[in-house]
């Protein structure tokens, strides 16, 4: 589903965020993405989601080749995608409701469907009958919840959370954790990038490390490390 | 489709609310815009009522036309003759010596000195001369002045004199008048694109971040523009409703006054009515360059706003 071929990123300040990085993540799979922050894990989900373009090396999401994608064909491939941030971005004029239902009226839903979707989509992350409240009144777990509301609005073949858990109590981290293995449960790629090793523990699932921008990638469940 | 037109009405409505909920900086740039598009309309029911006006005169130019003082009376007829059938003449009137001087009597009575003066000269200086009213096609000025030299080549004729008169001055300077209003309106509708796509640059800016966000979840660039579109769009269309406002009450203040001068003239209806054509032609064009103003605007600057 996501296929990164030697791919490097160098910003126009020298700064190398990330060096020859190779790895694919097959459709349904979910996977960590560990590593220190400053590791260059915000940089790849902005390669991934086509925010940034990569310095050399081929990124391939759901068989489109990033690198040659017309930018008219980006908000496209953004649709596919949620994407779940670390200091959420919401809109804080706007009401939970209209904040979840963004990337569905992007899409032009009829406003019935889109009133059906937002509340199941709520209710899924324990947030049902705060649609009308404003971000600023709920705390930092619910408006992370809101967050990963309008990541899976759309139904998406593959969800990206960065720091989910950044600043949650274990109880919480837990929960939102788990929101996302309910997802790939049900066939959603989900792709985490986390330094909260814990959870990384707890699910037993493969994790790729970044270090210094290069991959060092452990399969934790076989017990195994490889070193490119 | 449905859906398409419900997205524009949406679109239409939250932009509505949105100028809404800060009516003094909407009610200042509708001002700036009606202000703007009013000084052309005040041009241009200008121009137009001074067209009625100079139409409602239906003036038309005479020439007189000196013969020469030696010729003999059958010469003259001769010349009046092949004057009169001339194609662009519709009415030619012989004036004798003696006519001429009855007339000139008649005009310089009670002063003195003239009428001694010609007692003076013992005959009478005046020549024979003709007066010719051109037909109507004619009465344009160049062609008056193609008329006038073809008839000075005429034998036997000593001058001829042209009264362009004022009614021809009137329309000249008013085509002056007109051509600086379209100029003056044609930078004012420049201005007008400058006012309310900087008012649509800072909107944008206002919501860098709900841009961003909408970008990446997948709004395309259309969607993004087209709240402000609406906004460049209304921005124009209720400027210049306010802007037809202010014309009319501008037109009735102006009228009554006018009015009783044009009373004094047995002319009547100075001021130009603005038809319900002219009116709708505003709006348009009012919405119209709102429209461009927000296109201009948002080409500059959406592009760099890309998500972080």
């Amino acid at each position: 589903m996501i296929k990164l071929s030697h791919v490097s990123k160098r910003y126009p300040n020298g700064h190398e965020a990330l060096k020859d990085v190779s790895f694919d993540l097959a459709a349904g799979e979910m996977a960590f993405l560990a590593g220190h922050s400053g590791a260059g894990k915000s940089t790849l989900f902005k390669l991934i989601t086509r925010i940034e373009k990569p310095t050399s090396g081929q990124i391939i999401v759901d068989n489109q080749n990033l690198s040659r994608m017309r930018s008219s064909k980006v908000p496209a491939l953004r649709r596919e995608i949620g994407v779940i941030f670390q200091d959420h971005k919401l809109l804080f004029d706007r009401s939970v409701f209209d904040n979840v239902a963004l990337p569905l009226i992007v899409i032009g839903l009829p406003h019935d469907e889109i009133q059906k979707r937002v509340r199941a989509a709520l209710g899924k992350v324990g947030l049902s009958g705060k649609e009308k409240q404003y971000p600023v009144t709920l705390s930092g777990g619910e408006q992370q919840r809101v967050g990963i509301a309008r990541a899976v609005i759309n139904r998406p073949n593959i969800l990206l959370a960065d720091e989910p858990t950044g600043n949650l109590d274990e109880a919480l981290s837990d929960e939102i954790i788990d929101i996302f293995a309910d997802f790939n449960q049900v066939g959603v790629t989900v792709l985490i990038a986390t330094h909260d090793l814990r959870q990384v523990e707890r699910l037993n699932k493969r994790t790729i490390h970044l270090v210094q921008g290069q991959l060092v990638e452990n399969a934790i469940s076989s017990g195994k490390s490889e070193v490119e | 489709m449905g859906t398409y037109i419900a997205r524009h009405l949406q679109v239409l409505f939250a932009t509505l609310g949105d100028l809404r909920r800060t009516p003094m900086s909407t009610i200042n740039t509708l001002l700036i815009i009606a202000i703007t598009l009013l000084l052309p309309c005040l041009l241009y029911v200008t121009v137009k009522s001074a067209q009625t006006l100079s139409d409602s005169w239906e003036g038309r130019p005479q020439i007189s036309i000196f013969l020469k003082k030696e010729i003999s009376d059958d010469t003259a007829t001769l010349i009046f003759e092949e004057v009169k059938l001339h194609p662009s003449i519709e009415l030619a009137e012989f004036v004798t010596p003696e006519q001429a001087l009855a007339e000139f009597k008649v005009l310089s009575k009670g002063e003195a000195n003239l009428e001694q003066e010609l007692a003076f000269l013992g005959e009478n200086p005046l020549p024979p001369s003709i007066v010719v009213m051109p037909d109507k096609a004619s009465a344009k000025s160049e062609k008056l002045i193609a008329l006038k030299d073809e008839l000075s080549q005429f034998d036997g004729i000593e001058s001829v004199r042209l009264d362009l008169d004022w009614t021809d001055r009137f329309n000249a300077m008013l085509l002056v008048f007109s051509r600086v209003a379209m100029l003056l309106s044609g930078l004012l509708a420049l201005g007008l694109i400058l006012i309310v796509g900087n008012t649509i640059k800072l909107l944008i800016f206002n919501r860098r971040h709900e841009i961003e966000i909408t970008k990446l979840v997948g709004g395309t660039d259309t969607f993004v523009r087209r709240p402000f579109l609406y906004y460049g769009t209304l921005f124009g269309l209720l400027g210049s409703i306010i802007s037809l406002g202010l014309l009319l009450g501008a037109a009735s203040l102006v009228a009554q006054p006018l009015n009783q001068l044009a009373e004094l003239y047995q002319s009547n209806g100075l001021i130009h009515q603005v038809t319900a054509l002219e009116m709708l032609a505003v709006v348009l064009v009012g919405s119209l360059l709102g429209w461009l103003a927000a296109r201009w605007s948002v080409a500059q600057h959406l592009r760099d706003i890309q998500p972080k």
